[in-house]
């Protein structure tokens, strides 16, 4: 069974992250680069199936330059190739602009699963997944705890609110997994000095077939027109219990219409 | 010149820059509570569980060679290692390695003491400071005096790390008083049940090292460690294993702390403004940022030296003595940063304040590395212009 991981590169949640000035599109250069946190579970879940049932991972990400590091680092945890969409034009692309593009890039690989993280940690859109289903018009499965392939259906369990849902799909399909699914392991040493062999397709807009109108910061369907810093966080509130503390917290909750 | 690392240097340091991020420092709050109740901060089985999941990955003997299942990994690598396991005060070390000397042993003598040491099973120590002999190792005064084919040792060996636990120890001790050091001084591997006894020396530390007694403990010709008068060739080799890990050590701890303090500044507010605002406090961070760059450089020259088989004694040298001093400047400055929370114990950097102190004083002290730098000069061993000629 072959599987393709969507892999994002995102900055180190750990670090403060900064738009630029002139485009208001996300530093990418301001902080350390890592793997979308959620990616490596569905790396991982990606490497389970494929120690399950054979067949090779390969991991597809659109980005800038320094996403090859994240790419290194998914091959040294053991997936077996790399693509990487790169193309000065994409800056700036949408959602729907780069669902549009890993479509496409997917039409080069052979896959019977593509899985994907459920949420990227810098903007949060929970979206792409989605989008990459229907643009190659497959099932999606999302928010998966559980993943389980038979013949030519995949099952997962989706959690809810009060437990989970069975959910059923055709391969191939687009499954979107949560962090509850796996434990992401560490790429072994061996892994890291076997990665360097591992072989990294790039590929630009044009052979994908498409052009530079069609993506980046002119295409995008959305566009950021402004935005401020986050305001520094006010001095807390402090309910003094004195046989109403029950009430004064409820009260305060209303006040600010979360309750 | 290329500063850069490989693809697969980078991600070996990345692998343990992770590590530490999500192994080693979610249990630093639980580590200051437990030393706060006088408590092992991070219990031995802890430290194990630790190893074993490193070792699962192949973390495991960092230095130790390929053939001793280890990674055989270089002393550029090694440092690199080392600078991230400093940015916490948790003192966590790979598992798989052993002390260099012992790789001299015979070969039942590695099956008995190398390969074991190398597993975990068993403990070493390294004892040649003696009460009347620090600095000057020379002056040591423990005997070995031959008995049939045994051995008769007798004397006090001093501040021995490890000597607590260790189930064996590589002592040095004079077997021809008339040649002294040269050519009089001999290794032995002691097994603690040959009857030698440890009392715990308790320090500025979280930890102590151990006094050990030798009272008349006989020893087996066979245990015996390298040549009968090799002892003291043996104990220079140990000490010049790996000086310029010390300091990369460190310099992790001295990072640690400039980020910490620079939060802290940010966020500080006296006088309606961050103390970040502050020139006094700008220095502080400047002066010690330069200095941890002018220490990675140090530290990281004289590895890659060692790596390229040069002499590497005068770089080794000059990277103990700078990053001692240094860390002890950067963690006295940090502590300025924080105020009065610095010299709490909610906070790790006073364990660094009293941890970094040790750093100017064992393997070798301040005062003995410019010793032999200098004499390296005057003697016209090396050159002032450093390693590049
Ligand atoms: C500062 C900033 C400025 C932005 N500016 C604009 C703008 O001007 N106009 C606009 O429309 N959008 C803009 N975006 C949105 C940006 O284009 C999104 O990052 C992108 O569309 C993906 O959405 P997401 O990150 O929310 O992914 P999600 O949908 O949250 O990601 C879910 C999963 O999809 C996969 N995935 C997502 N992206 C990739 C990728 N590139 N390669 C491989 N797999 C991927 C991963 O598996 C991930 O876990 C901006 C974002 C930021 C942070
Ligand atoms: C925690 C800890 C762990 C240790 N672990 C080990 C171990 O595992 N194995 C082991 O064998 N030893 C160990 N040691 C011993 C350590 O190496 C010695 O303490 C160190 O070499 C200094 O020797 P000393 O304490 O006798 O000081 P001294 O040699 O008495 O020095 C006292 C002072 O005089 C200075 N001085 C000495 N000679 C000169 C000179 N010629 N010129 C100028 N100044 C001089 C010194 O720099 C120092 O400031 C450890 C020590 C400590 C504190």
């Amino acid at each position: 069974m072959n599987i393709v991981v969507l892999m994002k590169q995102v900055p180190d949640t750990y670090a403060e992250r900064k738009l630029q000035a002139g485009d208001n599109t996300l530093d990418r250069d301001a902080s350390d680069a890592v793997i979308n946190e959620i990616d490596e579970y569905a790396i991982e879940e990606g490497l389970l199936l494929k120690e399950a049932h054979g067949g090779e991972v390969t991991i597809l990400t659109m980005g800038p330059d320094r996403a090859t590091e994240s790419i290194r680092k998914a091959l040294s945890m053991g997936a077996d190739k790399g693509v990487h969409v790169l193309d000065d034009a994409l800056h700036g692309s949408c959602a729907i602009t780069t669902a549009k593009v890993l479509a496409k890039a997917l039409g080069t690989v052979e896959y019977d699963l593509v899985i994907a993280g459920s949420e990227a940690t810098d903007s949060r859109l929970s979206i792409v997944p989605a989008l990459v289903s229907e643009a190659l018009g497959v099932a999606q499965l999302s928010g998966a705890r559980k993943v389980t392939v038979d013949g030519s259906t995949v099952t997962i369990e989706r959690t809810t609110d009060t437990g989970f849902d069975r959910v059923e799909g055709a391969v191939p399909a687009v499954v979107s997994v949560v962090e509850k699914i796996n434990e992401p392991r560490y790429p072994s040493f061996k892994g890291i000095m076997a990665a360097k062999s591992k072989p990294v397709t790039t590929l630009s807009l044009s052979d994908l077939g498409l052009s530079p109108d069609e993506v980046g910061l002119v295409a995008s369907t959305t566009t950021v027109e402004s935005y401020e810093e986050a305001p520094p966080r006010a001095a807390g509130t402090i309910v003094k219990d004195e046989g109403n503390g029950g009430a004064a917290i409820a009260e305060y909750l209303a006040s600010r219409k979360l309750i | 010149m290329d500063f850069s690392l490989t693809e697969e240097e980078r991600q070996t340091r990345d692998w343990v820059r992770t590590f530490v991020q999500r192994e080693i420092q979610p249990l630093e709050q639980q580590a200051l509570r437990r030393e706060r109740a006088g408590e092992p901060g991070v219990t031995t089985e802890e430290f194990a569980a630790l190893r074993s999941k490193a070792r699962h990955s192949g973390f495991w003997g960092i230095q130790t060679p390929e053939e001793y299942g280890g990674m055989g990994l270089s002393a550029v690598m090694t440092a690199l290692i080392e600078v991230e396991l400093g940015r916490s005060f948790v003192p966590f070390r790979f598992g798989g390695s052993a002390d260099n000397i012992l790789f001299h042993a015979n070969e039942d003598q590695q099956k008995q003491y190398l390969v074991p040491t190398i597993e975990g099973e068993r403990i070493s120590c390294f004892a040649i400071t003696e009460p009347g002999a620090g600095s000057d190792a020379t002056a040591i005064k423990t005997t070995a005096r031959k008995d049939g084919s045994d051995w008769i040792i007798k004397g006090e060996k001093t501040f021995i790390t490890g000597g607590n636990e260790a189930d064996f120890s590589m002592v040095f001790a004079i077997t021809d008083p008339d040649k002294g050091v040269q050519g009089g001084v001999t290794c032995f591997l002691v097994d603690r049940d040959m009857g030698w006894k440890s009392e715990y020396i308790d320090t500025m530390g979280e930890w102590g090292p151990a006094a050990l007694i030798f009272d008349d403990v006989r020893v087996p010709d066979r245990n015996v460690l390298g040549e009968v008068g090799e002892g003291f060739t043996l104990a220079m080799q140990w000490i010049g294993r790996g000086r310029y890990l010390l300091p990369a050590r460190a310099l992790g701890a001295c990072e640690r702390l400039v980020e910490m303090a620079i939060e802290h500044a940010r966020n500080r507010v006296t006088f309606g403004e961050p103390i970040a605002e502050r020139q006094a406090i700008q220095w502080m961070i400047a002066d010690s940022a330069v200095e941890i760059e002018a220490l990675r450089w140090l530290a990281l020259s004289a590895a890659w030296q060692v790596d390229r088989g040069l002499d590497s004694r005068q770089a080794q040298s000059m990277a103990k003595l700078f990053g001692g001093v240094k860390a002890n400047e950067i963690v006295d400055r940090m502590m300025q940063i924080h105020g009065g929370m610095g010299y709490t114990r909610e906070l790790p950097i006073e364990r660094w304040y009293r941890e970094l102190r040790l750093l100017r004083i064992y393997e070798g002290t301040d005062e003995i590395q410019r010793r032999t730098i200098a004499r390296n000069l005057l003697k016209g061993h090396v050159s002032v212009r450093g390693a590049l000629g």
